[in-house]
């Protein structure tokens, strides 16, 4: 069949606001979304940008938004995006960040939220002989958590996030959930007060648009509402 | 590299927060039930008045049951207002201090609600640090005014009987 792919499309050198360009691409519905744009880029117009690496949903570079949804184009097939021959599919870069050429945005304060909750093991004691060990029931409590890949349609999803930029936003959040919640972890003392502040926990409203955007479908919210018990707890 | 988070915890105002939703689910649904359908305060149910009977201050008709425990209480040429309804429950001091004490914590719980939740729409739409602390300090201001003259109501209520 035949699509109108139309594209956001931004180019910052050529001075000109961002505008709406439409190709047209030959698909199959079992192709992925991605595989439009390759078309595009391959076939059609050199100059289209956008982040993709792995293709197979564990790299997170192709994350953008897709019929107005933030999806992994990787992971996204056309057959669940159009009912037929001459739809359209539209594809526009993650909302509430700088665009730096069509498809690709600036993640720079995305990773800086990232390294804020200081996303890593925190345990002074001395290490065992062999390894830290975690019981198969311990690692259920974080399991879901682990399976985030930092592609950012959570965060670009949340409209506290958008409302405000220095709002940690969901993925920097979860990562601080799977180490404050992880039996190895000794850090909570340290981690727990970056979350619970002004540009933390309290401005998720539970909104949910971070789990519906999740393509590894994890369930944000619950392990968001999890780490504020955390720190109620561990205040009072 | 800009840092994130600061000291202050704000845990224990979005516990309160949940805690007072929680409650005002039932003092709403309490606070209905005596001060708008109890058997002894209702207004006659068929009773609908005109917009023009509104603009003469026409008030409703009382339950014979409310009008004849205000008659008795008040005197027999009392009037039959939703005022005077008040005041017959105001009048046992047990009463009194149960609705005051309940009204007074409907009051506290419904400020620190509504006014938590204010707080935080403001510092979605603000985005300056400096505009943010001004919108917290005149709203919380502006809660303490309303905590003050509601305290003033519910205390007060009823001490000329």
């Amino acid at each position: 069949m035949k699509l109108n792919v139309k594209v956001r499309r931004y180019d910052p050198e050529s001075g000109k606001p961002p505008y709406w360009a439409t190709y047209e691409v030959p698909a199959e519905p079992m192709d992925s979304a991605l595989s439009l744009l390759l078309h595009i880029k391959w076939h059609l117009d050199g100059t289209l940008t956008f982040r993709k690496s792995c293709a197979h949903g564990i790299c997170g570079s192709d994350a953008m938004q897709i019929n107005g949804e933030n999806k992994l184009a990787c992971s996204v097939l056309v057959q669940d995006l159009v009912k037929g021959d001459g739809d359209t599919i539209s594809f526009a870069p993650l909302p509430g960040s700088p665009v730096i050429k069509d498809l690709v945005i600036d993640q720079t304060r995305f990773f800086e939220k990232y390294r804020a909750v200081m996303p890593w093991l925190i345990n002074d004691t001395p290490p065992p002989e062999r390894e830290r060990l975690q019981s198969p029931e311990e690692h259920a409590i974080i399991e879901d958590a682990t399976k985030c890949i930092m592609c950012g349609a959570c965060t670009h999803s949340c409209p506290s996030t958008w409302a405000d930029p220095d709002y940690l936003g969901p993925a920097a959040m979860l990562k601080a959930y799977r180490y404050t919640f992880d039996s190895r972890d000794a850090g909570s003392a340290q981690r727990l007060p970056i979350v619970d502040s002004k540009d933390g926990l309290w401005k998720c409203y539970t909104i949910f648009n971070c789990v519906q955007a999740c393509p590894k479908e994890i369930d944000i919210t619950r392990w968001l509402s999890a780490l504020k018990r955390k720190a109620v707890t561990a205040q009072y | 590299m800009r840092t994130y988070g600061t000291n202050r915890s704000n845990a224990l105002n979005w516990f309160l927060h949940r805690i007072t939703g929680t409650f005002l689910i039932f003092l709403l649904i309490t606070h209905f039930w005596v001060q708008h359908y109890d058997a002894q305060t209702a207004t006659v149910v068929a009773q609908t008045l005109s917009s023009e009977q509104i603009e003469q201050g026409v008030l409703p008709e009382y339950s014979s049951e409310a009008r004849a425990a205000v008659k008795a209480k008040f005197g027999p040429d009392a009037t039959v207002t939703p005022y005077d309804v008040v005041m017959l429950r105001l009048a046992d001091p047990v009463y009194a201090v149960l609705w005051k004490g309940f009204n007074i914590l409907f009051l506290i719980f419904a400020l620190h609600h509504g006014f938590y939740g204010l707080n935080n729409i403001l510092s979605d739409y603000i985005r300056n640090d400096m505009g943010r602390l001004v919108a917290r300090v005149l709203s919380w201001s502006l809660a303490l005014v309303l905590l003050v003259v509601g305290l003033y109501a519910v205390i007060t209520a009823g001490w000329t009987y």
